[in-house]
């Protein structure tokens, strides 16, 4: 299974992202190649991202209605699930449709994940891994052994050991909470409100944290996708969603509208 | 609710560990280590951070480590640092295969010390570095290391070599441990064994070079050769000629002066472990599970023998017989004239380290942390010997 996952999957994917650093500037050839590989992978999963998306943004429109249940059928909880069920089933929404969309991205974050600590190979066990996955095609050769450093970053190195990881666990964490931010509705409920707002603080901090762990050519695919998903949300959702900016003058209102930008 | 939380908390740090951790990225260093003879011992390093030297004789009667006063065990150590865990001391990993340097023992490790060790401390136990008998450490402060050591240090009659993956080559007094020069960078990091031969060192890069530099004071020399390809193995320095394997799977014929290879021979993978030259024929293993044997003035095949499996470590040359051991862990015995098989031994355990041969019997430390050995021509292991010690 290891084999199959590993022939057609992270080889090909390992192997177009050292062919890609062989086309770019040697000085930058890593971490430039990750971008771009990150925008193809992120480019290629659109129409499920799209999917996902509108999923989420149409049972977030249900949002009151099913409070509405929830004060009509609070104490039964059975009958509040029908009724949840038959009001999705009537507006055509399903709350699996916001799952199985992140479900397939999963293995192929995976397969990224794997290739980017693969290529890096920072160790002679490593590099002899690497060997015998290789392609044999003169491009993948002469790039060989990738030049990790990218915009002062080494980029085999863990976060947490040099001052340009901390930035960009900063960065990290920053867009990941924006991203969770457009998109979680604020609740009426006071318990519903303080978990989510834990929650939406907790994630990032600790994607931050993983950053300092891990080696930064990982939080660096991390930023971009995260990046990504921001600009992606915001043309399909429609503007900033549950963003509010401490300057927006609807914000300061306290009307709460949707689009705040 | 804070339970709650604390439920998300942690499952969300077991999926986050369990990818980081269990669907596999990199893996940490455990270093392959190869073995040296001198004066009837055996010395080497092990993947638990220990250089050893071992009495085959004892080990063969099967008689408690350490035997007698010529067997010793040293564990290095490094200072570790986690966000998790603090501060402690993590075994060292060892990819240099030991040296001989004026009696002494001298090692590099992959946290970028030097170390001459000498085996009358080391075998009374006592504390390191004991300077009256010759043993020091390089850089000396315990904070202060060069880059990761990869290659063996090479010793000359007063002088120790070594290159580093800060992609400088040190040259170190032998007795006193002081640094005489460090080269300027040269490329990459430098993973390599240096060739030094009539005042000069040869040092084979990742970025596709080969450099000459002065042994007296590190200055580069006016000849270097360069490639468009990078070289993965160490230089081997035969006749004139410089045999190195490169990422675009052929060995290399340079002729030192000449800007233009003598020939490439080519192959399915790379040629990691450096080869072995005798009367004109070069062998080589290769990661594709061959052997070749070429016409070092030709670069033309005259066997080649499968075994299946990456060929990591150097084949050793008895006489007229090959010893090859591969990844698989199957160790032959060749024919060095025509390739034939003359008999193998199979141990189901990964080989990577240098062999060593002595009196007709192959040592070798194997990936599962045991020394071996073994009669190949004969096909049986004589013994094994666990050097994982308390």
């Amino acid at each position: 299974m290891a084999d199959l996952w590993n022939a057609i999957i992270v080889n090909p994917m390992l192997n177009g992202l050292i062919a890609l650093a062989g086309f770019l500037p040697r000085e930058v050839e890593f971490g430039l190649a990750i971008i771009i590989l990150t925008i193809v992978v992120r480019l290629l999963l659109t129409p499920v991202t799209i999917k996902q998306l509108n999923s989420t943004k149409g049972l977030q429109a249900m949002q009151p209605k099913v409070q509405e249940l929830q004060k009509k059928y609070g104490k039964n909880k059975q009958k509040l699930q029908q009724e949840t069920m038959k009001l999705y089933k009537e507006a055509g929404v399903s709350p699996a449709g916001c799952m199985w969309p992140m479900l397939i991205q999963f293995p192929i974050w995976i397969a990224l994940y794997q290739s980017i600590m693969k290529a890096l190979a920072t160790t002679p066990e490593n590099l002899l891994d690497l060997s015998q996955r290789l392609y044999p095609a003169q491009r993948i050769a002469q790039a060989i052994p990738l030049n990790s450093y990218f915009l002062g970053l080494n980029l085999g190195q863990s976060g947490g050991e040099q001052i340009g990881g901390l930035v960009l666990a900063i960065l990290v964490g920053g867009t990941m909470w924006m991203q969770q931010k457009m998109t979680t509705a604020p609740s009426a409920d006071p318990r519903q409100k303080s978990t989510g707002s834990m929650m939406l603080l907790m994630m990032p901090f600790m994607f931050g944290m993983f950053c300092l762990m891990f080696p930064c050519g990982l939080p660096l695919f991390w930023l971009i996708s995260n990046v990504i998903g921001i600009t992606t949300q915001y043309f399909i959702t429609g503007g900033w969603g549950y963003l509010k900016w401490p300057f927006s003058a609807e914000s300061a209102s306290g009307r709460g509208t949707k689009k705040t930008w | 609710m804070k339970n709650r939380i604390l439920v998300y908390l942690g499952v969300f740090c077991l999926v986050a560990l369990t990818l980081g951790g269990c669907v596999g990225g990199q893996t940490d260093p455990v270093g392959f280590s190869g073995v040296t003879p001198h004066d009837g011992l055996l010395y080497l390093g092990s993947t638990d951070g220990k250089v050893m030297a071992v009495n085959p004789s004892a080990r063969n009667e099967g008689i408690p480590f350490p035997s007698s006063s010529d067997e010793w065990s040293f564990l290095i150590t490094k200072s570790s640092k986690s966000i998790a865990c603090g501060s402690s001391s993590v075994p060292v990993a060892i990819y240099s295969t030991p040296t001989i340097a004026g009696g002494l023992v001298c090692v590099g490790t992959y946290n970028g010390k030097v170390l001459m060790l000498s085996p009358a401390a080391r075998s009374q136990g006592a504390d390191f570095p004991q300077m009256r008998s010759g043993e020091w450490v390089y850089p000396r402060a315990e904070e202060d290391v060069i880059g990761s050591i990869v290659g063996s240090p090479v010793a000359t009659e007063d002088t120790v070599y070594v290159c580093s993956s800060d992609s400088r080559v040190y040259a170190l007094d032998m007795v006193y441990g002081d640094e005489r020069w460090k080269s300027d960078p040269l490329d990459d990091k430098l993973w390599v064994t240096p060739v030094v031969k009539d005042g000069v060192v040869y040092v084979s890069t990742f970025e596709g070079h080969i450099y000459t530099l002065s042994a007296d004071n590190g200055a580069l020399l006016p000849w270097s050769f360069e490639a468009d390809i990078g070289f993965v193995s160490s230089p081997v320095l035969y006749d004139g000629t410089i045999l190195v394997g490169s990422f675009d799977s052929k060995l290399y014929a340079i002729r030192v002066g000449s800007d233009v290879p003598l020939w490439a021979f080519p192959a399915d993978k790379w040629f990691w472990a450096a080869p072995v030259v005798d009367e004109g024929i070069v062998y080589a293993g290769c990661l594709d599970g061959k052997v070749y044997a070429i016409e070092l003035k030709t670069g033309e095949e005259v066997w080649e023998f499968d075994t299946g499996s990456p060929v990591v470590s150097s084949p050793a040359l008895v006489s007229d017989v090959l010893v090859v051991a591969c990844d698989s862990g199957d160790v032959y015995a060749l024919d060095a004239a025509g390739g034939g098989l003359i008999n193998k031994v199979s141990m189901d355990v990964s080989i990577r380290g240098i062999l060593c041969v002595l009196d007709g019997i192959v040592y070798l430390r194997a990936q599962d942390n045991c020394l071996y050995a073994m009669d190949v021509a004969k096909g049986k292991i004589d013994w094994q010997f666990p050097v994982t010690i308390k």
